[in-house]
């Protein structure tokens, strides 16, 4: 076999560091210059330093500081974690349930709903915008937090992904707990739910991250600076003159932290969320 | 099994089909009200809005006077047809298409080979190649617009370096949706290395062995073996690429906003300006029903030859 440090192993770990260095430096970057003054950015951006914080531990924070007085981040930040918060928990329990009723319920127009149901997958969200909008409009939910939440609150995918890990669930639980008294109700939030934790799991970070980083919507439907999530605000807070790098790579840096939070504690269930595993979709 | 159950029984006894009748209408009442919040809404913003696209299409439809509205035929095709924005828009979003995916999936598989081997530091680089998949879309294109600055960004900087002029990137007409492909394919590598890596884990190692014994060399080992049964996780990377490709719009509205003289105006941001900004959602709506009806073809054909694939 191959010695441990051959120039083999030398050259292909060069090129995994390059390419490391590639793909995280604009994130090393944006958070190193929220450290530091606006001058020092452009001063280190030959050297090494361009990529570490200010030197004096106590310019650390003054850019965040600063655009915290500038602008109301904090609360660019809640309307963020409530549209979030909401979407997922209505996604978990209405998908949910039309997924639940799609796996073990029986009624009539069933297999016609559910071919519906595969033919909504195709639309592409994006081309029906206007659309979406004019609907909006008339019934009068312009500039209105309920806008930015209702249209996320169901998806064909959603229903599909519980349909199908509801349906693994063995009848017979089902069975015993009609013996024992339970409704259908009952069923759904004492069984199917609890035995489906990788799909809640999965719904309900993949609808909070689509939430948070939604742009283009809650950029149509609002107005009200006050119901801005923060995506909006960014692109608001970047055309504000005066524009310091600084404090713009600040709400930048905010922005992603609960990002990376989220990536941290359920990288397991986003992978196979994106990834379209278990749900039968290749 | 309940059913069956009834069925034998309901001859017997005229009383029965009444009963069975009222279980049957609460079964059916119980499901509906499960599925009826996800009905609803899925109705009001998916079905309902995808029904009025196509009929807007026809009509000259401006949304504040919404009275005046009437039925015009194919005129906003014709129209779609000779107008040079939405050609342009539609040259650039196919030119995007056609250069994200090479770049995109070949650095995710790339990444995945490099990275499927046994090393302690994976899991590391790993992380680091992820990492742009955790920033927002919005987040990244303000991130680039500072760092491909012409005159004091970093990329300049650091071609500068190397003895290179400095380049316009974002401003240049020409540059701008090649900076906005590779931007792009650098925000998305990340999360298909990992479905690649996936699919590269469940290839069973003795099958590698196997190879081996027979005399195959790596690179053999690489055509005979990995790529084809790689294949079902490549269509499904091809696929959700190619479609949210065809998509484009958060980039481009954010770091160019669709110029400089419209080299990376999109068909959806075109959508968007003369739908939503314009106000014409009629005319916004051909566009949509078109791009629609291509974009539904092409997830059709997928299905299709994903289907004929595993029946094999």
């Amino acid at each position: 076999m191959r010695r441990k440090f051959g120039p083999l192993t030398i050259l292909e770990y060069t090129c995994l560091a390059l390419l490391a260095v590639l793909f995280i430096f604009p994130l090393i970057w944006m958070i190193a210059s929220s450290m530091k003054p606006e001058a020092e950015i452009y001063n280190n951006m030959n050297s090494f330093k361009a990529f570490l914080p200010s030197l004096h531990l106590a310019e650390w924070f003054s850019s965040y500081r600063e655009v915290l007085t500038r602008f109301d981040l904090l609360m660019y930040i809640g309307n963020s974690l409530f549209y979030g918060l909401c979407v997922a928990v209505g996604s978990v329990v209405i998908n949910g349930m039309a997924g639940f009723a799609f796996a073990k319920l029986q009624f009539s127009g069933k297999k016609m709903l559910f071919g519906i149901l595969l033919a909504l997958l195709i639309v592409p969200f994006e081309t029906i915008l206007i659309s979406q909008f004019t609907i909006i409009h008339k019934i009068g939910l312009v500039d209105t937090r309920l806008a930015v939440i209702l249209p996320a609150l169901a998806g064909a995918f959603n229903i599909y992904l519980f349909r199908n890990f509801f349906m693994a669930i063995p009848e017979e639980m089902i069975e015993s707990a009609k013996l024992d008294g339970a409704n259908t109700w009952q069923i759904f939030w004492r069984i199917m739910i609890p035995m489906s934790k990788p799909a809640v799991a999965t719904v309900g970070t993949l609808a909070f991250i689509g939430s948070w980083n939604d742009y283009i919507w809650p950029l149509m439907v609002l107005t009200d600076k006050s119901k801005f999530p923060i995506q909006v605000a960014i692109t608001a807070i970047n055309s504000t003159e005066p524009v310091y790098t600084n404090q713009v790579m600040a709400v930048l840096t905010i922005s992603t932290i609960p990002l990376i939070l989220i990536y941290i504690v359920a990288q397991r269930y986003i992978l196979e969320g994106l990834s379209g595993s278990g749900t039968g979709i290749k | 099994m309940n059913k069956t159950i009834l069925k034998e029984t309901r001859p017997a006894l005229p009383i029965e089909r009444k009963t069975v009748n009222k279980i049957r209408w609460r079964e059916n009442a119980v499901a509906y009200m499960f599925l009826g919040p996800a009905l609803l809404i899925l109705l009001m913003f998916l079905v309902i809005p995808s029904i009025m696209a196509v009929y807007y299409a026809f009509t000259d439809y401006y949304l504040l006077t919404p009275d005046l509205r009437k039925f015009i035929g194919f005129d906003n095709f014709i129209k779609l047809f000779q107008d040079p924005i939405f050609l342009k828009s539609l040259g650039n979003t196919i030119k995007f298409v056609v250069l994200l995916i090479p770049l995109q999936i070949g650095a995710a598989l790339g990444l995945a080979l490099l990275l499927n081997k046994k090393r302690k530091a994976n899991a590391f680089f790993k992380v680091a190649y992820f990492s742009p998949v955790v920033m927002s879309l919005v987040v990244i294109s303000v991130l680039w617009m500072y760092l491909l600055n012409p005159n004091e960004g970093m990329i300049n900087n650091i071609l500068a370096h190397f003895g290179l002029s400095p380049q316009p990137f974002l401003t240049s007409p020409k540059q701008a949706i090649f900076t906005i492909v590779v931007v792009s394919a650098w925000q998305g590598a990340g999360l298909q290395m990992l479905i690649f890596l996936a699919g590269l884990q469940n290839i069973p190692e003795d099958v590698y062995e196997a190879a081996q014994l027979d005399g195959m060399n790596k690179w053999q080992r690489f055509i005979y073996i990995t790529l084809p049964l790689l294949k079902p996780t490549s269509v499904f990377i091809f696929i959700t690429t190619l479609i949210s490709a065809f998509k484009l719009l958060v980039q481009p509205m954010v770091m160019t906003q669709g110029g400089p003289v419209n080299s990376t105006m999109t068909v959806v941001y075109y959508i968007y300006q003369t739908g939503f900004t314009d106000r014409m959602v009629g005319y916004a709506s051909s566009i949509a029903l078109l791009f629609g009806t291509i974009i539904g073809l092409v997830t059709l054909a997928q299905r299709k030859l994903v289907k004929e694939d595993e029946d094999h």
